[in-house]
């Protein structure tokens, strides 16, 4: 390959590369090499199996292409894989952003299934995990800027619990918040309701499958406060009460402020408030 | 191909690890610098709620091509909500109306025939007939024209002009009516001058905020992003919630409580009693500045007079004051105990105790906010009293943090229906039509001949009025329900709807509004730039120009004037409200409303067309068309000046000043800047001394009113207090029952605003939320076979309408009442709402009426 | 076919050092993070001829300047999938 030729070829993969950095998702941290190199390229990301699927190679072993789950769907949201398409023939799946799972209680596509590639086990559609949603794209996504759009957060039918919002103060404009939709694993059940709502021309929440949406801690390690949340208590005896050596006027609070001057505010005899001695009325007296 | 699945890969790799590191790649969509060469920026106000965010739109070929936030605004910062990051799309939703409609059959107008272009000239001809005709036959209430908080100021001001001075009818009305109506009432009662006294500000000095029937999250977007913020970093700031249902606000709520409805009057009640009985009151705030007053009781609910709800009030629709001691008001809150407040309420004894505590500790800032819950309420005067009484028993008013405000729904509820006065009983600047003098001062000014302005009685100087009719003017007010009542029993002839959609607003669509405005003996016009629920049912439509395809102003709630010019042009033939009026008026002779008499005081006007007679009156016409040119020498189009060879809108302005802003007035404490000022600053609240704003009205240092020694004035009251009115819990008018029984509130959604007209254009908000469901407590649903998700039937002894149930959605309801917003003209809720109002404000109460539901 | 990425963290603003660095291997991209001293990296082998991708992640890691490198994504297909 001559230099040329070379210099041509990067800029086309710079192209194709910018085409589709934000139509993938998080990687695999942590797993070994070679090992899942099949499922890396089973599948187009934006293509979410219906409830219940069984991991995707049991699924794929146990799904007999008989189309009854895309029958019995009301809301017509499933498709059936075609020669050629870059999924299993046959097999179904979902695309969020026209057309995601309306999560019926009834669960019907579940029950059509006639082989258990979607889990009969599978009762209350909440605890189904087609998918992850992830806010991918925090540069695009208007409420990381502070505008008020939270479209995602108000269509999810995981109220709540599913996408929450962060409330964090605004330090460009100094006095309003941010309203930053979070994603939580636990509660998300990837049905694709917000990434449909998303109001950017790409949506800034996608859906991923599970495999590629969530990284994974360490199997060793724990948060802390959350284990202590979990408990209810510290894990470990807790200290006896600190004491510290600290001058007149001086307290500190351990788990709150750390140190604290008393009476800074009180060095004059005025009010922080200037209405305070505006309206303390001496002219009466 | 190699090649591609290779770098497809490769990319997939690449996005893993940067998602992964939080890194962000080189965006791919960014607009390449080019594309916003020759972009025109200029600022405008948002086209939606009373928050008056400030947008910069970015014009080019004509169109708008680009927006943002204002980075300069300081009420938003640059920030939108999400309809604000939408705006442009609301001018290009493709079924614009482009040119005057009229119902005709065999080319003639006819009642029920179907809509055929016409052109301006027949529709206006067409037009006047009816109305000339109908003011000649049924007298001063026989015409009707029904306007808007989102009208333009110098809209609202032609239009007050074209009425109540060219056909001489006080038959103008506000679609404010149903939105701050009691707000205004409890304004003039309590202060005698209209509007907070407080501003935005406020939320960042309060301690605490207590939101009555007020869903900032959602309505005020990025007002509820600034009091959050001061939550999150405030130490010891608190946020108290109090609604019928939980919404959004209740995310951040310390003290969150659902209550049962219409105890809000109970719970204020309480608090005061609770101030009272603790000794935490302000003594020496209510020797200075307050008037203790009663109210009267049993006032009915502004149902028609036949209802045997109104036959049984004692006291049907009085509101006259009478003053009370100290002693006599504390003794008619002592029943509000917390025992039985809270039983009443249902919210818990708690709950409502650290409520109280936070009104009643001295040294904490307390801002009330409240929005519809309190004013769409049979009581809502009396309760946006309760709340003004709680905050002057601790003179917690009227200064940085300590704030009762009344927040606006439209973008210019404050700019034009108020302050210019666009309901039937107002004239611009406060001044009132039952008020001679106030009516001669507006005479004068507008050079009319004495008499011209019908007053609220009919009699000027004690004598009756004459009347193109022949008979006496006779009582001249009539607010918004009651024009839909009156096109329903003919007693109105002809109606006239800019700038809103009443026929999907207006309560009780199937047993008023719609045999009203279908009634063979009316005659319907409605200004639009869209296809309206209203279009649908009127027999005129005017193709509108809207926001920024004129040259506007409105007002904010916080008392900020903000003014934007002409950048585009509007579709087709569309011309904006301003014109429409102003052109209107040429096809009314004085001669063809007015009595010889009248005439012969001013003989001069004999033969002149009302568009002479009001607005070539050498005040109007004053400044000659410019070209609209910016401070960077930019230049803009004005389509009105071009059509009628002056400067519309700053002849209007400044004819409007000579209410407020000039030496002689009846009523100071509006006073405004001029208006070339306006076009280059972001707003000022008024009043406007000297060229500065005022912050916090009626305290010294802040308001130039207010001398140096006084503290505080309550200046628009003669003896300069406020007044304490107390009023006692009284019960809606339609409770739940056996058959219908559940509560039914109606509201707003965060992306959609009002009717949807605009928002349901935009895509991406239809796509967000394309249709109103019933918000209901998953237990109510199950108890009548429902689940999330199902179609149900929802019904009131006037209508029905299919929605589909949400028990998991952003509202929850408590049992026993459901929610449903009025957004989606598919899905008419106000067929099942009651035309219920306050009998002192007579605004209607959205929030309250007995339904049933069941599976569709 | 091996085509990796890599989050590669450096030391406190030597990003962009660190980057030219990395750059000089064959079959390694950097796609940006220099700014956050958080590099994104991909390692491809680019023929026969060239080291297996698993040499090359080892070198990185002695590059002067890194702290550390994760191992995000991998893919090690056949390369005539089409």
């Amino acid at each position: 390959m001559s230099e040329s030729e070379k210099r041509n070829e990067l800029n086309r993969r710079q192209f194709l590369g910018n085409m589709l950095k934000t139509a993938c998702g998080v990687g695999l941290v942590g797993l070994g090499l070679g090992a899942y190199s099949k499922r890396a390229s089973s599948m187009p990301a934006n293509y979410i199996r219906p409830p219940g699927a069984l991991p995707e190679e049991d699924f794929l072993g146990a799904c007999i292409r008989c189309g009854l789950c895309v029958r019995d769907c009301p809301y017509d949201i499933l498709f059936l894989g075609e020669v050629g398409d870059e999924v299993a023939t046959g097999t179904p799946y979902f695309i969020a952003r026209t057309g995601p799972c309306e999560m019926c209680e009834d669960i019907p596509c579940v029950v059509a299934c006639p082989t258990n590639a979607l889990d009969h086990e599978l009762k209350d559609i909440e605890e189904s995990r087609m998918g992850l949603a992830v806010v991918i794209d925090q540069e695009s996504c208007i409420a990381f800027h502070g505008l008020r759009c939270e479209v995602c957060f108000n269509v999810c039918p995981i109220r709540g619990r599913a996408i929450s919002l962060d409330m964090q103060h605004n330090t460009r404009s100094g006095k309003h918040a941010l309203f930053i939709p979070v994603v939580h694993s636990d509660a998300c059940t990837g049905c694709g309701l917000c990434e449909r709502a998303c109001i950017l021309e790409e949506a800034a929440i996608k859906i991923f499958p599970m495999h590629l949406a969530k990284g994974e801690l360490g199997k060793h390690y724990r948060l802390g406060w959350k284990e202590k949340d979990k408990a209810g208590e510290s894990l470990v005896t807790p200290d006896t009460e600190h004491r510290y050596n600290l001058p007149e006027g001086v307290r500190y609070d351990l788990q709150g402020e750390g140190l604290i001057i008393e009476g800074e505010a009180e060095e004059t005899p005025f009010s922080s408030n200037p209405l305070d001695t505006l309206n303390s009325g001496f002219m009466d007296k | 191909m190699k090649l591609t699945r290779r770098d497809f890969i490769k990319s997939n790799a690449v996005a893993a690890a940067a998602t992964v590191a939080g890194v962000t790649l080189p965006v791919t969509n960014a607009v390449s610098a080019d594309a916003d060469d020759g972009i025109r920026w200029d600022k405008a106000a948002c086209r939606y709620c009373g928050t008056g965010c400030s947008v910069l739109m970015g014009v080019k070929d004509g169109k708008v091509v680009a927006s943002q936030g204002d980075p300069d605004a300081p009420v938003n910062k640059g920030l939108n909500c999400i309809k604000g990051y939408f705006l442009p799309k609301i001018l290009y939703g493709e079924d614009r109306l482009t040119k005057p409609l009229l119902r005709k059959t065999n080319g003639k107008y006819d009642k029920n025939g179907k809509f055929e272009a016409v052109s301006w000239d027949e529709a206006f001809k067409t037009m006047a007939e009816k109305w000339v005709a109908a003011r000649k036959a049924k007298g001063p209430k026989g015409i009707g024209m029904f306007g808007s908080g989102q009208w333009t100021v110098w809209e609202g001001y032609a239009a007050s002009k074209l009425l109540k001075a060219g056909f001489r009818s006080n038959s103008l009305e506000p679609n404010a009516r149903h939105c701050m109506a009691s707000a205004v009432g409890a304004f003039m009662r309590g202060f005698g001058i209209d509007e907070p006294m407080g501003c935005y500000d406020d939320l960042e000095h309060a301690d605490v905020f207590v939101l009555w029937g007020a869903n900032m999250a959602e309505m005020h977007p990025i007002l509820w992003s600034r009091l959050t913020d001061t939550r999150l970093t405030k130490p010891g700031c608190e946020v108290h919630v109090l609604s019928t249902y939980e919404h959004r606000c209740y995310e951040l709520a310390d003290n969150g409580m659902v209550f049962e409805p219409q105890t809000d009057l109970a719970i204020l009640n309480y608090i005061a009693n609770y101030i009272i009985q603790n000794k935490a009151y302000n003594k020496e705030f209510i020797d200075k500045h307050v008037n203790f007053t009663k109210t009267p009781t049993d006032i009915g609910y502004g149902l028609r007079a036949s209802d045997p709800r109104e036959k049984a009030a004692k006291n049907r629709n009085k509101g006259k004051l009478s003053k009370i001691s100290f002693e006599e008001y504390a003794k008619s809150v002592e029943p509000y105990t917390l025992e039985h407040t809270s039983k009443l309420s249902k919210v818990p004894k708690d709950k409502l105790l650290k409520l109280a505590k936070v009104y009643a500790d001295p040294n904490k800032k307390v801002s009330s906010y409240w929005t519809m819950g309190f004013n769409q309420h049979t009581r809502g005067v009396w309760v946006n009293g309760l709340c003004y009484n709680v905050h002057l028993l601790m003179g917690k008013i009227a200064e940085p943090g300590n704030s009762p405000f009344s927040l606006t729904g439209q973008p210019s509820a404050c700019g034009t229906a108020r302050e210019v006065g666009t309901f039937t009983h107002r004239l611009p600047a406060d001044l009132v039509t039952k008020k001679d003098a106030h009516c001669k001062f507006a005479e004068k000014t507008w050079k009319l001949p004495a008499g011209t302005i019908p007053r609220a009685n009919g009699k000027s100087d004690d004598a009756d009025q004459s009347d193109i009719s022949g008979k006496p003017m006779g009582k001249t007010l009539i607010h918004a329900v009651a024009m839909h009542r009156a096109l329903k029993d003919s007693k109105m002839n002809t109606f006239w709807v800019m700038c809103n959609n009443n026929m999907q607003a207006a309560a009780n669509m199937n047993d008023e509004s719609l045999p009203g405005w279908r009634n063979p003996d009316n005659f319907i016009t409605v200004s639009d730039p869209y296809p309206t629920v209203s279009a649908q049912a009127a027999d005129l439509i005017l193709p509108t120009a809207m926001w920024i395809e004129k040259e506007g102003a409105y007002g904010n709630a916080e008392r900020r004037t903000q003014f934007w010019r002409e950048q585009v042009a509007a579709p087709g033939e569309s011309k904006s409200d301003v014109w429409q009026i102003m052109e209107f008026a040429k096809y009314v002779k004085v001669e063809d409303v007015w009595p010889a008499d009248l005439i012969a005081k001013k003989p001069e006007y004999a033969g002149k067309t009302l568009y002479e007679v009001l607005y070539t009156n050498g005040q109007v016409d004053k400044f000659p068309a410019e070209q609209v040119t910016d401070s960077r020498g930019n230049k803009y189009d004005n389509h009105e000046s071009a059509d009628f060879g002056f400067y519309v809108q700053k002849g209007l302005f400044e004819e409007y000043r000579l209410f407020n802003s000039v030496k002689g007035i009846p009523k100071k404490g509006h006073e405004m800047a001029d208006f070339d000022t306006y076009h280059k600053v972001r707003g000022l609240r008024w009043p406007v001394i000297d060229g500065k704003e005022t912050l916090w009205r009626f305290h010294e240092g802040y308001d130039p009113h207010v001398a140096k020694g006084e503290g505080v004035k309550f200046y628009g009251k003669p003896d300069g207090r406020a007044n304490i009115i107390t009023a006692p819990y009284e019960p809606a008018a339609e409770p739940p029952d056996k058959e219908f029984d559940l509560w039914l509130c109606t509201g707003r959604v965060l992306e959609h605003w009002h009717s949807g007209s605009m928002t349901r254009r935009v895509p991406e908000l239809y796509r967000a939320v394309p249709d109103a469901v019933i918000h209901m407590n998953p237990k109510d649903a199950k108890k009548r076979k429902l689940r999330n998700g199902a179609l149900a039937k929802i019904s009131s002894r006037r209508g029905e309408i299919v929605c589909k149930v949400d028990t998991k959605g952003r509202n929850k309801c408590p049992e026993g009442l459901v929610f449903v917003p009025w957004f989606d003209a598919g899905r008419l809720v106000n067929k099942l709402t009651l035309d219920q109002t306050d009998p002192l404000s007579k605004e209607t109460d959205y929030k309250k009426c007995a339904v049933k539901i069941s599976r569709a | 076919m091996n085509i990796c990425s890599l989050i590669v963290h450096t030391k406190p603003a030597a990003g962009t050092l660190v980057s030219e660095r990395l750059q000089a291997f064959h079959g390694v991209e950097v796609h940006g993070g220099s700014e956050e001293d958080k590099l994104i990296v991909s390692v491809e082998d680019e023929g026969e001829s060239m080291s297996p991708v698993s040499d090359t992640m080892n070198a990185l890691r002695d590059v002067e300047g890194v702290v550390n490198t994760v191992l995000i994504y991998h893919y090690g297909g056949e390369e005539s999938m089409e």
